[in-house]
């Protein structure tokens, strides 16, 4: 079964693959910040960071395409915001229209909230994904735990990782069950059946995390997970930051 | 309902993320206490759980479909902190693997949805429970705490965008209230079949059975 949604380009061959994943999670966190502290007037400034995620993103051989389709969860929220763009009554008049009795007003400051979100989500979810697509997760999860998230977070979100895929393969194996035995039927019918499988899911991957405990414990578990580390710091990393937040105060303080 | 980056002011979301992590060790420190070392593997589990339940579409009316949030039903099956957990775990993979939500806004959606959602969620369906008692009791306060933990925790996010200047309140919030009413009954229906079937089959596992009952 197809599971390739998920870090789906972390094995191609790049200098941005190359670099230590906690120096990348810096990067990527530093680089939203940035963005999100950039004043919305400051055009100049956010052309400068796209440039710098296009260069990015060139050079870790990412489709581009992959990364703008990832871009689209943004849409359902933007279009919300952009619904409530008409009712910001305050600042300069931009240009109106009215819908019978109802007039509505579209300000200056309306529109600039609105280019404000727009471009800042945009930018961080770039960056975002940049990030994860070139990493592998598990790479990742163990970079978090270098930078001090507590281990307990970082040990149920890897083994819910691990799980996430012998888990939508049940759910996969019961829909196909599903599909091959039903033909129409009522909406309550369909609502039933998936409860009940929802229902089923729950109790095989309830068993699964006791069988799961139970084969760590006749291994020797007891609390506390020990995993190798191998992860040392190169030039080349530490290089890449220094470049990377060189680059951003530049853009930050010399341009506009 | 997932917040993503530049849509709140730092003030927002700084907060935000100081109380979703100290709920959050909170919850930690809960749930150990119950499960000891029997809580990784068990919340990770059903936090992937909780995941693939989400891809589950259900059909609404008009062709479209809608998938399950799962916070009332987790807190259900496995108890508010535990509950929490597991949503906040399902929320910090999406934002990071679908970049559904931003990772400055995670804090934020951590506390709307595995908070207010499950949580308040979660006290809502007990007092029910408590209420019209037995297995129907259960049932009927599954179904109503889970749409209103639906409504409530996208009426906080609307209060929270209102909070950043990013849309008035006056809109937002019948905006948003609004739309997850419906979102909400869908919710409703399938949380409260799932429980249902849990408890025909294994009532041992929905938490707390024994004091219900």
């Amino acid at each position: 079964m197809q599971h390739s949604y998920i870090d789906k380009y972390w094995d191609l061959e790049s200098p941005v693959h190359k670099i230590d994943p906690r120096f990348k999670i810096i990067g990527c966190v530093g680089f939203i910040l940035f963005a999100i502290f950039t004043a919305p007037t400051s055009f100049l400034t956010f052309a400068s960071y796209g440039l710098l995620l296009a260069v990015l993103i060139a050079l870790s051989k990412v489709p581009l395409r992959f990364i703008l389709m990832r871009c689209l969860v943004i849409v359902p929220f933007v279009l919300m915001v952009a619904m409530f763009i008409p009712f910001m009554k305050k600042g300069q008049f931009a240009g109106g229209y009215s819908l019978g009795s109802l007039k509505l007003t579209v300000t200056y400051d309306g529109l600039f909230i609105f280019w404000n979100v727009l471009i800042k989500a945009f930018l961080s979810i770039m960056a975002l994904t940049l990030l994860i697509s070139t990493t592998k997760f598990t790479q990742f999860l163990k970079a978090l735990q270098r930078l001090n998230i507590p281990q307990v977070f970082i040990m149920i979100l890897s083994f819910m990782y691990r799980y996430i895929f012998v888990i939508t393969d049940e759910l996969e194996l019961m829909l196909r069950a599903k599909k091959a035995r039903s033909i129409g039927g009522s909406r309550w019918f369909h609502f039933k059946t998936l409860s009940n499988m929802l229902g089923v899911l729950f109790l095989k991957s309830y068993e699964k995390g006791e069988t799961v405990y139970l084969a760590m414990c006749s291994r020797g578990y007891n609390g506390d997970i020990k995993t190798i580390d191998e992860m040392y710091i190169k030039k080349s990393d530490v290089a890449f930051l220094i470049i990377m937040f060189s680059t951003l105060s530049c853009i930050r303080f010399f341009i506009n | 309902m997932h917040i993503p980056d530049g849509f709140l002011s730092p003030s927002v979301w700084s907060i935000a993320w100081l109380f979703s992590a100290g709920g959050l060790a909170y919850c930690v420190k809960k749930v150990r206490e119950i499960l000891k070392d029997k809580m990784v593997p068990l919340m990770g589990v059903m936090a992937a759980f909780i995941f693939a339940a989400q891809m589950l579409n259900f059909p609404v009316a008009g062709g479209t479909s809608g998938h399950l949030l799962g916070g009332v039903l987790a807190a259900v099956l496995l108890g508010p902190c535990a509950g929490a957990i597991v949503i906040s775990c399902v929320l910090v993979v999406q934002c990071l693997i679908f970049q559904d939500g931003g990772l400055t806004a995670l804090g934020a959606n951590i506390f709307n949805m595995a908070f207010v959602g499950t949580v308040v969620g979660y006290f809502l369906y007990r007092v029910l429970a408590k209420v019209i008692g037995g297995a129907k009791g259960i049932m009927t306060g599954a179904a109503i705490a889970s749409w209103f933990s639906v409504v409530l925790a996208s009426s906080v996010c609307a209060l929270e965008l209102a909070l950043s200047g990013t849309s008035p309140l006056k809109i937002a919030l019948p905006a948003m209230a609004g739309v997850h009413t419906l979102i909400g009954i869908g919710e409703a229906i399938v949380t409260c079949l799932v429980i249902g079937f849990v408890l025909k089959v294994r009532p041992d596992l929905i938490y707390n059975y024994q004091e219900e009952k």
